[in-house]
């Protein structure tokens, strides 16, 4: 073969194999093994070192919100399960409250819907909701894009994970894709026990055996939800007139329906149900046992809860939850 | 073994060759989009009048068509990959809508995708005419903005007369993307004409002068624009 056409060949083989990879260094992702696969498609959105440090950076960057004081860390803090601890209701610009709790952020790739009432389809859809909402952000995607766009650090940040230094809503999204993809908690004593190399104590174990005889069948293991919707009895709150997953459907029968959430660092992600209603898991308990509008009665005496919150204890993951790769970027 | 590389070779090299062909704008077919109200070209913030008189204005009109197919006596003679345009009447340029289909093959009907189909909705963030920056995402609730037309209208019970039709969903029971099938006449130069006439008259302005969500309204609003596409030659 003439060197020239082996040149070619070469340069060909390349250009093929760059467009399939994409830019920058890739990353894989890591989770027990003992887990089901992900469902989001990385062949759309190859994770690379440079993609999650630039989601990193737009995570952590006020500038996402109108007047600059709100970034997306603010309802979602880092050693608290990336949800905002002691806030019933998040508070985005202005001080203005919202009408739900925010969600604790991990192992999101195993998700297809997001927000409580599932009303987002794709994890990189999912930031244009508290981007454009008036109690969140209250800003818009071409404005967060015009100011990205007036930084040189953030042009070198995109060239960096993109290949050049074009900022587009698609790239924006896919990075803050690319970060929130990272944040797998998978490292409890409940994992470290699915894996044999701890053991529960025997009022962990009572509690274990509490779950999966009264919450395994919405919170289901390994990452402790079904990803469904459910009415779990929570009567309605007349001054919020949240309707769940019925505003979505716009079906009757899914109305006081929320998605289920993991339970996984619960003890961090203080407080509970979608309005953040309940501040002690053991208000959760009281529900569970004293609602009449479950298909099937929960029963718990008071040792038994306390051995059921023993359990829930071991689903607590510190090395996520202060885990320096997910805390504020240095510059 | 020499064949062997050759055909290697020529493969590796030709292959981008003939996949910019294939989804880039070639000289083959040019499409002109025109939006018609009372037979009279539609212009963003010019007054139009109703068959009654009344005046009506447009200050935003976009829609997305996608997935163009050109048939010949029931047969596919050109198919479009994965086509998105975005027909936004702010930007003239987006009227026009290229077509690697050659020029010497005839056709006698055209197919086509009003809205984005419910696999792209659930796929993602995207770029080009997808981007979210285009402004036909919704944000409260995942899916895009089929077709999307804002205005004044001096019989719309609001505040300035104002209207906002968002027309969009890919969930059952309120799809509304519509496959359009319509026939073509030979001639050099192709317009396809989206007469708004129907969709006005079907509107009742009374009760609903503003949509923003997916719905049986939506449904019904999308199925008359649907039947309102005729392809012009010249």
């Amino acid at each position: 073969m003439p060197i020239s056409r082996f040149v070619a060949l070469l340069l060909c083989a390349w250009v093929v194999s760059v467009g399939m990879r994409g830019h920058g260094n890739p990353v894989l992702l890591e989770y027990p093994a003992y887990w089901p696969k992900p469902r989001y498609d990385f062949s759309k959105n190859p994770l690379t070192r440079e993609g999650i440090a630039l989601g990193r950076f737009l995570f952590y960057d006020t500038a996402l919100s109108r007047d600059s004081t709100v970034s997306c860390a603010n309802c979602h803090l880092s050693f608290t399960a990336f949800t905002h601890v002691d806030h019933a209701l998040s508070h985005g610009i202005e001080d203005r409250i919202g009408r739900r709790n925010s969600p604790a952020l991990m192992n999101l790739a195993w998700a297809e819907q997001f927000m409580w009432d599932g009303a987002v389809n794709h994890l990189d859809m999912q930031a244009l909701a508290p981007i454009a909402h008036a109690t969140e952000m209250d800003h818009a995607l071409e404005g967060v894009l015009q100011r990205l766009k007036q930084s040189p650090a953030y042009a070198a940040r995109f060239e960096a994970a993109f290949g050049d230094g074009g900022i587009t809503g698609e790239r924006f999204l896919k990075a803050l894709s690319q970060f929130e993809l990272t944040l797998v908690s998978g490292n409890a004593k409940y994992d470290r026990v699915r894996m044999g190399t701890e053991q529960f104590t025997e009022q962990e174990q009572n509690g274990y055996r509490l779950f999966q005889a009264n919450c395994a069948y919405c919170h289901v293991e390994p990452l402790f939800t079904h990803f469904g919707y459910e009415q779990n009895g929570l009567p309605l709150d007349t001054a919020l007139m949240d309707f769940g997953r019925m505003s979505v459907t716009q079906n009757p029968a899914d109305a006081l329906k929320f998605k289920v959430p993991t339970l996984r660092n619960i003890e961090f992600s203080y407080p509970y149900m979608h309005d953040g209603r309940f501040p002690k898991l053991r208000d959760v308990m009281n529900h569970y046992t004293q609602t009449t509008a479950l298909d099937r009665q929960v029963v718990l005496t008071p040792n038994e809860k306390v051995d059921l919150i023993a359990f829930l204890h071991t689903l607590t993951d510190r090395a996520f939850l202060f885990n320096p790769e997910f805390s504020f970027p240095r510059k | 073994m020499k064949t062997f590389d050759d055909l290697v070779f020529v493969a590796l090299t030709w292959c981008p060759v003939l996949l910019t062909a294939q989804s880039g704008v070639s000289s083959g077919f040019v499409l002109h989009v025109q939006p018609f109200f009372q037979q009279q070209q539609v212009r963003l913030n010019e007054p139009m009048r109703t068959a009654a008189g009344d005046t009506l204005v447009l200050h935003m009109l976009r829609f997305y068509l996608c997935d163009f197919t050109f048939l010949n006596k029931g047969e596919v003679v050109f198919e479009e990959r994965e086509g998105r345009h975005l027909v936004d009447l702010e930007s003239e340029n987006t009227q026009s809508l290229a077509f690697s289909h050659p020029a010497h093959r005839p056709f006698d009907a055209m197919a086509f995708t009003l809205g984005i189909d419910s696999a792209t909705n659930v796929s993602g963030a995207m770029g080009g005419d997808l981007d979210p920056t285009k402004g036909m995402y919704w944000t409260w609730q995942s899916g895009y903005v089929n077709f999307k037309a804002e205005g004044f209208y001096e019989k719309c019970p609001t505040r300035q007369g104002a209207f906002q039709f968002h027309l969009g969903g890919y969930m059952p029971p309120f799809p509304a993307v519509r496959r359009i099938q319509i026939a073509a006449t030979p001639g050099k130069n192709q317009q396809l004409q989206l007469d708004l006439t129907p969709f006005v008259d079907q509107v009742n302005w009374a009760k609903k002068h503003s949509i923003m969500s997916p719905g049986a309204e939506t449904v019904r609003l999308s199925n008359v624009l649907a039947t309102s596409f005729r392809l012009h030659a010249d």
